[in-house]
């Protein structure tokens, strides 16, 4: 193992970390914000994917025209979720059990809506994806690769712009705090909450943009990929978008890494053993505290 | 005569906020103590304290002379503990005869083989819980009401049976959290009824309590809290005539007056 | 007739899923989706014995049941620790990383499944033998549940629905009532998944999906979560379901889907329009129906 193959591997983790991370950046700001585990964010994905599909093998449009359909096509569903789905239970005063089941069942739902039209072979939405290469000092980078790891870049710090800078994050942080006290403060909740899902939308589509221009796809897929989304965001500290993106990255890196631990057929195992790991030792998020507690055995 | 419930310079903290400074109590068998003053003042705090909800920083709690550090609130309430709650959470699901059952201090069928190859025994155990039951709602005139959802209940027999659930427990230590708000008529004078015989039978009973009617009918003393310190103690007529009551509590100052 | 016989049998196992899968969400208020991975791993353990050493099936199953018992409690026992809303992401993991597992192991036969499942039965017709053990073992699981439920550890599951907090503080074990129907419940699949492996005499992963668990959700929610008889009628009503579409014929790779987009249609329709299910009116050993 030289030098050079560890710096390609890291290189290459890096750049598949980038989708992970916008994923596990969708999840975890619906979570901090709207407050529910968003298990439909599996089938959204989905949608996202499809309809860009649809887009550019069926209508022919090009690739931006498609993306911006298959955002505002995902946008609008899952604003459509939220008022019509979440909002009745909520005013029901319904059980987290049915909040689960209903993000849950959606998910699946979409999942064999797509099987149904889509069969179960796997597609991709280019018809070549794999993408050209350059060569920089013995490494290879793919366009992918630069691009992936730029548009991601870009929408991290467009985000952290959104929530720190903004009027629209000062009320997002309110809501996520405390929603009642926002709404006695004059902030219009609902309308931050829609905020929030575009946003997630956003992050979505462009994790899916780049995921579909890699990988073919089935419609199980992104429960899968989920899982990393969420191992992410209970590691990173509920309510810590931008620490849920930092976990991400380095569970993907640990999986690229692994592939020199762990035979290849087994590495589609390390996720589970992750989320494991992250209940057993770290179920409130990592921290110093938790680390030094457990190394140190002294009080936190 | 050892106290059966004794809270030695207990402190706890939330963030900025202090909810118990250095509290210094006891209660012995037979004594009503009532625990008096503004929202906000750490009473119910104190109760979650005692009874395990979250532990206290520093101090000490000791039940008939044996410590309740690290001890889980399961254990406490094995140990005779028993509260009532503010806003009483029954339980919905049951009628008033199982909501008193499954506050028997000693539930046999949660152990599984009892549960299992045990089953005679359980069952007959099982009966006696409902006997004790039924006892305790023929005490307070509710005996009819024993198969009856909560949902069916009054305000007030809700109330009785928040402090018969309680009374379940049959320990030594009874904590009744304002155990008469929008409480009136015939539900008032039985719950002072029995809170009396509960005293006489030697339980050591504390009362949060804003009806000071209440607290000078029953508690033989009391104590005044504000912002986690305990003020004033004594007899309630002292109590109630003392001029930094007055001010905190009746007068609405907002801080402790310099004497 | 045959047919009906074989329905028989398929309506045994699924009576034994929704019971006690109604037994961890609609009693315990515990939500998991890996109740196929325990229907797998009963499943599993009786393929694997059978095909491997001569054993009495009986001891199979019970053995199968056994280690869904013990894999469940590694399931529970850390994530319950945190809090009831960690079972669900743990479950996920579990059945998505266990089906994996067994994926990839020999001895389970890998993707391509477990086949030549020794025959147990060989008096009498067959399917009837199985139909009349079937409906039997789930009568037995019925009424097991039953007993549960209305005796005095019944109250103990109520109270700790209602309100965990004041369970706690009268001196209940509220994590302990958990891990027991959550054993139980996935115990039960085990042992169905040991009736599936003897019937079929073959096991392969894809039966053991995320369609069972929609499956089995659809029947405890249309059924109704909380009562005796809703998953017993969302099971029978649901098995014939596949019957009542059979009639379209769209090919095997269009139907699978549509199965489950009916089950997940219907499962949304019913948390909406009438969440506590078809039975819940009728069953007076309801608990309070869940919103």
């Amino acid at each position: 193992m030289t030098f050079s193959i560890l710096l390609q591997i890291l290189w290459t983790g890096l750049a598949i970390s980038s989708y992970a991370v916008l994923f596990a950046m969708s999840f975890s700001l619906i979570l901090k914000v709207v407050k529910i585990w968003n298990f439909a964010q599996a089938g959204f994905m989905c949608l996202v994917f499809y309809s860009l599909y649809v887009c550019l093998n069926i209508f022919d449009w090009p690739m931006w025209i498609g993306v911006l359909a298959s955002f505002f096509i995902t946008s609008v569903s899952a604003i459509g979720f939220f008022r019509y789905g979440i909002e009745t239970l909520r005013a029901r005063n319904s059980t987290s059990l049915t909040f689960f089941i209903l993000t849950l069942v959606v998910s699946q739902f979409m999942g064999y809506f797509f099987a149904m039209c889509f069969g179960t072979e796997p597609i991709s939405i280019t018809k070549n994806i794999m993408s050209p290469v350059i060569m920089v000092g013995g490494i290879v980078i793919s366009h992918w690769d630069l691009q992936a790891l730029g548009l991601t870049t870009l929408t991290v710090l467009t985000l952290f712009v959104i929530m720190h800078k903004t009027h629209l994050g000062q009320f997002m942080s309110a809501v996520a705090d405390h929603p009642t006290l926002a709404r006695l403060y004059g902030i219009d909740v609902n309308r931050v909450y829609l905020y929030t899902i575009v946003l997630a939308c956003l992050l979505m589509t462009v994790g899916m943009y780049l995921f579909g221009l890699k990988v073919a796809m089935l419609p199980n897929t992104p429960l899968q990929m989920m899982l990393l989304a969420v191992i992410a965001t209970l590691l990173g500290g509920m309510g810590q978008v931008f620490g849920a993106a930092a976990a991400a990255i380095l569970l993907s890196l640990l999986q690229s890494l692994s592939v020199f631990v762990i035979p290849s057929e087994w590495q589609s195992l390390l996720i589970y053993a992750f989320l494991f790991l992250t209940i057993l030792f770290f179920p409130q998020g990592f921290s110093w505290q938790t680390m030094k507690s457990f190394l140190g055995g002294g009080k936190t | 005569m050892i106290p059966i419930l004794k809270i030695e310079k207990v402190c706890k903290r939330f963030g900025g906020i202090v909810v118990a400074d250095a509290i210094d109590l006891e209660i012995h068998a037979g004594e009503i103590l009532g625990l008096i003053g503004p929202n906000g003042a750490g009473k119910s705090s104190l109760f979650n304290l005692i009874s395990g909800i979250y532990p206290i920083d520093s101090g000490e709690i000791t039940l008939m002379g044996q410590s309740l550090h690290g001890l889980s609130m399961v254990k406490r309430a094995q140990s005779g503990i028993s509260r009532t709650w503010q806003h009483m959470r029954l339980f919905p699901s049951m009628t008033v005869l199982n909501n008193l059952v499954v506050a028997s201090r000693y539930y046999e069928a949660e152990n599984l083989r009892a549960l299992f190859f045990q089953s005679g025994k359980v069952k007959g155990l099982q009966a006696e819980k409902e006997n004790d039951a039924m006892e305790i709602l023929v005490r307070m005139g509710l005996a009819s009401l024993s198969n009856s959802p909560i949902a069916d209940l009054t305000f007030g027999q809700q109330k009785l049976i928040g402090l018969a659930r309680a009374l379940m427990n049959d320990g030594p230590c009874l904590l009744l959290d304002e155990p008469m708000a929008g409480v009136e008529g015939q539900s008032y004078e039985t719950i002072k009824d029995i809170v009396r015989q509960e005293a006489n039978r030697g339980r050591a009973i504390c009362v949060v309590e804003h009806n000071i009617s209440f607290v000078k009918d029953l508690c033989n003393s009391a104590v005044f809290m504000f912002n986690g310190k305990l003020l004033e103690r004594g007899s309630v007529d002292d109590l109630l005539a003392s001029k930094t009551l007055e001010a905190l509590y009746f007068g609405g100052q907002k801080t402790i007056p310099v004497s | 007739m045959e047919y009906v016989i074989s329905v028989l049998v398929l309506m045994g196992i699924y009576v034994i899923l929704s019971s006690s899968f109604n037994l961890i969400i609609g009693y315990g208020g515990l939500i998991s989706i890996a109740h196929p991975i325990f229907f797998a791993l009963g499943a599993y353990t009786c393929g694997v014995l059978s095909v491997n050493m001569s054993i009495w099936p009986p001891l199979a199953v019970a053995l199968g049941a056994g280690l869904a018992l013990v894999f469940s409690l590694m399931l529970s026992l850390p994530s319950l620790r945190i809090s009831g809303d960690y079972l669900l992401i743990t479950s996920i993991g579990f059945q998505l990383g266990l089906l994996e597992v067994i994926k990839h192991l020999s001895f389970t036969g890998g993707a391509s499944g477990l086949g030549n499942i020794p025959n147990v039965v060989d008096f009498g017709d067959r399917s009837t033998v199985f139909a009349a053990i079937s409906i039997a073992l789930a009568a037995l699981v019925f009424v097991f549940i039953r007993w549960l439920i209305r005796g005095p550890y019944g109250l103990l599951i109520s109270a700790m629905r209602d309100d965990e907090l004041v369970y706690t503080s009268l001196g209940r074990n509220a994590m302990k009532v958990k891990l027991v129907i959550f054993g139980i419940g996935c115990a039960c699949a085990g042992l169905a998944g040991g009736l599936y492996a003897y019937y079929y005499q073959y096991v392969n992963p894809d039966q053991f999906e995320i369609l069972q668990s929609s499956m089995i959700l659809t029947m405890v929610v249309v059924g109704g979560m909380g009562s005796q008889w809703g998953p017993v009628v969302g099971a029978v009503l649901l098995l014939f379901m596949p019957q009542a579409i059979g009639f379209l014929n769209f090919p095997p790779s269009v139907m699978a889907p549509l199965q489950g987009l009916l089950y997940s249609s219907l499962v949304i329709i019913f948390l909406f329009v009438r969440p506590q299910g078809l039975m819940a009116a009728f069953d007076r050993n309801s608990s309070r129906p869940s919103k």
